[in-house]
């Protein structure tokens, strides 16, 4: 009985490998990159309506924008469906684009015969103007708002008219136009390398209508396959690529020369013929998969940093070694902090007793011990709202005199300067912060860690969406937020502080200088350079000085592969990125 | 009979209809868009999408839609975090695989909980009841979470490094799938199920042992030993007869959570059921496939009450005359 049952048993597996191991054998030549979205993947696969990461993995297979960030330097952008850079005319007010004229729509039912056509410059007004139109949800609307001449977002119950002209958008032939702005704004070349201005062909959408975002027909490199929300989405070679090679190897700096990643210098791109993205939520399965070598690549969770890495030295194990696998520690243009209203009548104001209140709790607050607790020490703390890699951002991470805390006597000497000896006098302040396992541990950290200078919290655990209300109605006397920059410059931090973006817009202290928006003013119109970083520091330093937030904390995110992964620098910058990728089958 | 389940129906309805009401009253209090939309979205943005999915109008008005979509199960709204998806799409497609760990879950747990309960009733006092109650307590006092932990570790990964080839998968995989419906199961879904039935088996277990234990006292079963019956006619002739209404309130408590899923066994083995489903759809402030599935639950909920009334009456006619 007991073998009967056995048989039966391992019948059952031979018949269901037999298949799987055919069709491995049929597809042994095909080089594919299994990766994972730590998350159940994108809401859309439509540029202009998606916003997430995952949203972004998904599109930047598919679809490409003007300008890419550079693959071998994360900080720099370049040219991907134009044939070279901008060029800049009027100070920057203006900018000639020209496109390069090998690129092909992929081949969909939506064009006639089923074969793609040439990209031409309608197609990048058109997708422009889709981020306008209030049927597409305006969710990127801030990306365009104000910054093109005669692109506006039509009166409310007024449909968008795409044959109407756009004063800005100067078309000088199918592969040539220029783009007048409404100021010179160098950011507009930062904002060209997002996902969400990426070109998408007329037909498509019209063709496809509301189910566009499920049927995407780009440029990119790949194809869509196949997508199963919340469990798989596949992508093939696309076969009409145009031609374009792997970043030359002087472009490399001689570290990344050494790991090898100018090996495949001039390589035609794509190199991988599939990518198969797994939707893993939980930590465990994602780990474990791919230990298993069932996934190319992994960004590390925390949680799991101790089984790779050494947490003392934070370098690989012996074991990891051993097993060939390769890592890339990335600094997130991070900023996490704790806010104050500078409107609040009890924390706010820019007095000198106000700003002694706010000092005092700065030096208070322990970010090491934060780090160490939530984040096992991997995050870097920095002074001043210019996260780790950027322009402007200080020195070893420190700007001189910033209030960076534990400094007990010091707090409590301030504290006192305010007007509030060991916190006599001070009301509770009411901390906001939305509600979840963590952030209400984290509570519990810093109102120790005020009380100990006589500060109280009256902590309040609220939904998100309560908490983006009281923040944009300016009743969050103290609140707790992260901001992740969209490109890496800055201008997109300082804009926080800038006062024509007070609450309900993303200046959530309110904080209001007149000089500060007079360097930001100054600051934005210009080119990156020693003036422009310049500018930065004293607006980096009068942020500092006034004490609108107490931070900041970068994250530092641990990217693992397998070492049969060919050509990896995983980024979140970007996520075009897997173009590039190549699979060693001898070491596998 | 028929009566009884009308008169059954028509006591339900009303409950319902309020159910319904204070759901959407809940998901209302805190503005759904505002969530949605999250940080810097403009006033244009909130009024935009209140309109695009019916919140500008009066709540009424959003009630009856509501009613008549349950009604008519047209559940064709967009999904709002899904957008190329409606409701229904989205629903749909995730019941079966949570079916296909919860019916047989259910199905295995309550079979050999009712047989280990029956053994420890038998045996109650003795060392085997003993034993068996300290495993099952055991049971009952670690996590869910540290049994999936263990299980997906020692059950899929640790074994098939051991054994050199995939038995259980970490997760379910499309790709990796045969054709072979008994071989997937096998593969995808036999992993959770025993974590699911080991689990509610500590509960189960005890609380069938209790129901046995007292039915071991009634009056009847003396007699029927008296008459000379054996042990095994007197425990599944008429003990477990006796029984019955207990076990029956029991397993269809368990009902509509069959079709709800084992939401953290799904996330764990990415099993796209519906609690895998309801969870994304709540943590990404999909307000439109949340309330239809709380909607969807609590009609769930209501059915599964009149079919354990009509079981009851079935089992025991004199619950009809009451």
């Amino acid at each position: 009985m007991l073998k009967r049952a056995l048989f039966g048993f391992v019948a059952l597996f031979t018949i269901g490998a037999a298949p799987a191991a055919t069709l491995a054998a049929v597809a042994q030549d095909e080089k594919v990159i299994p990766a994972v979205m730590p998350t159940d993947g994108p809401r859309t696969l439509d540029p202009v309506r998606g916003s997430t990461t995952y949203d972004n993995m998904g599109c930047a297979q598919v679809y490409e924008t003007l300008l890419q960030v550079s693959y071998y330097d994360n900080q720099r952008f370049e040219p991907q469906l134009l044939a070279e850079l901008p060029t800049r005319l009027e100070d920057g007010k203006r900018y000639r684009f020209r496109l390069r004229d090998d690129v092909y729509f992929q081949n969909d039912e939506c064009f006639p015969g089923g074969k793609g056509r040439k990209l031409t410059t309608d197609d990048v007004f058109y997708s422009w103007k889709r981020i306008a139109d209030p049927a597409n949800g305006l969710k990127n609307w801030w990306l365009l708002e104000d910054a093109i001449v005669g692109l506006e977002v039509p009166a409310e119950g007024v449909g968008f008219d795409y044959d109407a002209p756009v004063a800005g958008f100067v078309k000088i032939s199918d592969t040539e136009f220029e783009v007048e702005l409404t100021r010179p704004v160098f950011r507009f070349l930062w904002v060209l390398t997002m996902f969400q201005t990426s070109v998408v062909p007329r037909e498509a959408v019209e063709h496809y209508g509301s189910d566009f975002g499920a049927h995407p027909v780009g440029t990119g490199p790949y194809v869509l396959d196949e997508w199963i929300p919340k469990q798989r989405l596949t992508f093939n070679r696309n076969p009409d690529y145009y031609e374009c090679y792997y970043p030359a190897a002087e472009l490399w700096s001689e570290e990344d020369r050494k790991k090898g990643l100018a090996d495949a210098a001039g390589q035609r791109l794509p190199i991988a013929d599939r990518i198969e993205f797994a939707m893993i939520i939980e930590e465990q399965p994602r780990f474990l998969e791919f230990k298993q070598g069932n996934l190319a690549w992994l960004e590390l969770p925390f949680t799991y940093f101790g089984e790779l890495f050494s947490p003392r030295t934070k370098r690989m194990n012996r074991e990891s070694r051993k097993a060939g696998y390769q890592y890339r520690s990335v600094l997130v243009l991070d900023m996490i902090f704790r806010a104050f209203n500078m409107e609040d009548p009890i924390v706010g104001g820019y007095t000198p007793d106000k700003i002694a209140l706010r000092k005092a709790m700065a030096y208070a607050i322990d970010h090491d011990e934060f780090n160490e607790v939530f984040y096992k020490g991997l995050c870097v703390q920095y002074d001043g709202p210019i996260p780790p890699t950027l322009d402007g951002h200080p020195e070893n991470h420190r700007v001189e005199g910033a209030p960076r805390g534990p400094d007990l006597p010091k707090a409590r000497a301030l504290l006192a300067e305010a007007g509030y000896p060991n916190g006599e006098g001070l009301p509770a302040i009411r901390f906001y912060t939305n509600s979840s396992s963590v952030n209400a541990k984290m509570m519990d950290l810093l109102r120790r860690q005020l009380g100990e200078i006589g500060v109280k919290l009256d902590a309040q655990m609220v939904d998100f969406s309560q908490l983006i209300e009281l923040t944009n109605k300016k009743q969050a006397p103290m609140f707790s937020f992260a901001w992740l920059s969209d490109y890496p410059d800055a201008e997109n931090n300082l804009a926080l502080f800038y006062s024509k973006n007070v609450s309900p817009g993303s200046n959530h202290w309110n904080y209001s200088r007149p000089e500060f928006d007079e360097l930001y003013e100054r600051a934005i119109v210009l080119e990156p350079g020693e003036e422009r970083t310049a500018l930065y520091v004293q607006m980096r330093d009068m942020v500092i000085a006034d004490v609108p937030m107490v931070g900041s904390l970068a994250r530092n995110r641990y990217y693992v592969w397998q070492p049969w992964l060919m050509n990896a620098r995983p980024t979140p910058r970007f996520w075009s990125w897997f173009k590039f990728l190549d699979v060693d089958e001898s070491k596998r | 009979m028929w009566s009884y389940v009308a008169r059954r129906v028509l006591y339900n309805i009303p409950i319902y209809l309020v159910i319904v009401m204070v759901v959407m009253v809940m998901l209302r209090i805190n503005d759904p868009v505002t969530a949605y939309l999250s940080k810097n979205a403009t006033e244009a943005e909130r009024s935009l999408k209140e309109a695009e999915f019916g919140l500008d109008q009066p709540f009424m008005v959003q009630y009856l839609d509501m009613l008549k979509s349950i009604v008519t199960f047209d559940f064709s709204t967009k999904s709002w975090y899904q957008e190329t998806n409606t409701v229904g799409e989205i629903i749909t497609p995730s019941i079966l695989p949570s079916l296909k760990i919860t019916l047989p879950s259910l199905a295995l747990s309550t079979f050999i909980s009712i047989v280990v309960g029956l053994i420890a009733a038998v045996n109650r006092g003795r060392l085997i009841d003993r034993g068996l109650m300290f495993v099952a307590v055991v049971g009952m006092s670690i996590s869910f979470l540290v049994f999936i932990i263990l299980g997906q570790y020692f059950g899929a990964y640790w074994l098939n490094g051991k054994v050199g080839t995939e038995i259980f998968a970490i997760r379910y995989d499309a790709d990796r799938m045969t054709g072979f419906f008994v071989a997937d199961w096998i593969k995808f879904y036999l992993l959770p199920v025993m974590i699911s039935v080991v689990v509610s088996m500590g509960y189960d277990t005890r609380f069938y042992r209790t129901v046995i234990v007292e039915q071991t006292n009634a009056d009847y079963i003396r007699t029927a030993k008296a008459k000379g019956c054996s042990q095994r006619r007197v425990m599944f002739r008429h003990l477990l007869r006796n029984a019955m209404i207990p076990i029956i309130t029991r397993v269809m408590i368990t009902m509509p959570f069959l079709i709800v899923g084992s939401l953290l066994l799904e996330v764990y083995f990415s099993i796209p059921g519906m609690g895998k489903t309801l969870l994304t759809h709540m943590t990404n402030k999909d307000f439109a496939v949340t309330q239809a599935i709380v909607a969807i639950l609590a009609a769930l909920f209501i059915l599964s009450n009149i079919l354990t009334d009509v079981l009851y009456a079935i089992v025991d006619p004199r619950v009809r005359l009451a």
